[in-house]
Parts: structure tokens; C-alpha cells; sequence
């Protein structure tokens, strides 16, 4: 099992945060590019998937995956939403984000004075907390080929 | 838990209020009066089942112990003295500066988020009766070191 990358954006769709561990494929595009189309793939599956449904949708859209690699998504109610892209056999990786939000993200980034809402984050201490939290995560140690 | 994080956001915020609303960058009088106040009233209530103090190093004592630990629920790591009025104390994870990255950058932005405690611990020492000055250092974020002059006339 193995993480490769992770998005984290706001409820306007800008880009907080961006993280990779094992990614081995670049786009082609540039980031920023890349982020806008995440956004709005993620944006289009989120409505698919609450017309679609065919009862009501609680938490709605969670995570899809391809033959080679999965897309987790979670959303806060505050819209927040952290997109991590890990390889098919990963197991348990809503409560990995739900860590990740709790114990991260509202530790380093929230209580940060220096931060303000609504702009990218680019604290360090942010950057060596999330790097630690996701190479200690089980997700992340073991590599498949 | 909740509580702590009530008076962390209430403090960066008055720290905004008090520096960038009349575009005062490097004026931290206001965030001072406000800590001096707080820390004087703030003493009344902490002491009033605690006998009187017995000397000023007592006084000391209590400042780094009880207080500290009543507002950052933790104690400080170090007090030094020279015997002549002038203390040290030294907080090596303080309160306000834990979330913020160590940085050239943020060091800049650090002495924000200390002054309101220098009047905090002012106020409280002037209520028991000892005059002084406090001022404080930030060389690595997050340790804090406060030095404390005592104003003998």
C-alpha cells in the first residue's frame, strides 16, 4: 500500500495545499492547472452522484477507483475538502483523513495566528507535521510494485 | 480543551486589533494595558485563599507556578535570579508561539504574541505590591524568556 498525493482545498475550490510522497506521473500540466481540474471533476461527481442517487445521499460522494490507483475524498461541513490519492489496496483511509483534519490541519493551520483564513497555507511547521502524520500512517509503509 | 482554544484565538485576535487597525506595527503599549490589567485584577482572584507571600522570591515562586499554570497550563521551565531584582523566566514551549513555524520570517512576527503576557505579569506583580518592568526575548520560536526588573524607590 502506498499514498501518492494530496490535495486540500476550501469551499471557494482555491487550493490550501499540495503534498506528494510517491507520484511517479506528472500531468503535464502545471499545478494550478492541474488543481482547477481535480476541483472541478471532484465538483461534477459531487452533483452526479447527489442526482443519481437513488435514495438520500448521506455523505455522498467517497472515493472512486481505477486499476491502478484510488481517489479518497472527504469533505467537512465547513466545505473543506482533502482529496488523498493512494493505490487500490489501501484500507481505511476515511479515518485517515478524519486524522488528518483533526489532529493536523486544525492544530497547525487553525490555531496558527499567522494564518489567515482563506489563503494557502504555507507554514512549516504544517509541512513537517502532515509529512510525519502520513509517514507513520500503515497506508504509507508498506510499497507494492 | 475548548476553553484553551477560546482564549488562543481571542488573544490572536486582539493582537490584530490592537497592531494593524490604526496601522500601530510596532506600537504594543495597548496589548501591554490590556495584559497589565488583566494580570491585576486577575491576581484578586487567584490569591484569595493563598496566605500572604513572604518574601519577593516567594512572590516569584508563585508567578511561575500557580499563574503560569492557570493561564498555560503548564509550569515554566526555568526562573533565575541575580539576587538584585532582576529575574528570568523562561518558558521553552510558550503558549502562543507553539503553532507558529521556526522561521527568520516568523521570528519577526513573534514579539506580537508576548507582550500582552510582559503586562499580564506586570499587572499581577504590582497588585502584590512590587513594582517592575518585563520585557521579553524570542530567539528560537516557541521558547520565551521574560526578564523581569524590579523598580526599588
Amino acid at each position: 500500500m502506498t499514498i501518492y498525493h494530496l490535495y486540500i482545498f476550501d469551499k471557494l475550490g482555491t487550493m490550501m495545499y499540495y503534498a506528494e510522497w510517491n507520484r511517479t506521473k506528472k500531468s503535464g500540466v502545471s499545478r494550478e492547472e492541474e488543481a482547477k481540474l481535480t476541483y472541478g471533476m471532484l465538483f461534477s461527481i459531487k452533483s452526479f452522484v447527489s442526482k443519481i442517487s437513488p435514495h438520500d445521499p448521506r455523505e455522498g460522494f467517497l472515493f472512486y477507483k481505477t486499476n491502478r490507483y484510488a481517489l479518497h475524498y472527504m469533505e467537512t461541513p465547513s466545505g473543506l475538502k482533502f482529496v488523498l490519492y493512494t493505490d487500490t489496496a489501501a484500507l481505511n483511509v476515511k479515518e485517515l483523513l478524519q486524522q488528518l483534519y483533526s489532529k493536523i490541519w486544525v492544530e497547525y493551520v487553525v490555531r496558527d495566528p499567522l494564518w489567515s483564513p482563506g489563503t494557502p497555507v504555507t507554514s512549516e511547521l504544517f509541512q513537517t507535521k502532515l509529512d510525519e502524520f502520513i509517514k507513520q500512517s500503515a497506508l504509507y509503509s508498506i510499497r507494492n510494485i | 480543551m475548548s476553553e484553551d482554544i477560546l482564549f488562543d484565538f481571542l488573544h490572536a485576535e486582539i493582537v490584530n486589533y490592537c497592531l494593524h487597525d490604526n496601522n500601530k506595527e510596532n506600537d504594543f503599549s495597548a496589548l501591554e494595558y490590556i495584559g497589565f490589567n488583566t494580570g491585576y485584577r486577575l491576581i484578586e482572584r487567584l490569591t484569595r485563599d493563598a496566605p500572604r507571600f513572604k518574601d519577593e522570591l516567594e512572590t516569584m515562586k508563585f508567578i511561575c507556578t500557580d499563574f503560569w499554570t492557570l493561564i498555560y497550563k503548564k509550569q515554566v521551565d526555568n526562573l533565575r535570579t541575580n539576587n538584585h531584582g532582576m529575574y528570568v523566566v523562561q518558558d521553552k514551549a510558550f503558549r502562543f508561539l507553539t503553532r507558529i513555524s521556526t522561521g527568520a520570517k516568523q521570528l519577526e512576527h513573534a514579539p506580537k504574541f508576548v507582550f500582552f503576557t510582559c503586562g499580564l505579569v506586570r499587572g499581577a506583580l504590582t497588585n502584590l505590591g512590587i513594582n517592575s518592568t518585563v520585557t521579553a526575548e524570542v530567539q528560537t520560536i516557541p521558547a520565551c524568556k521574560f526578564h523581569i526588573e524590579i523598580n526599588r524607590n
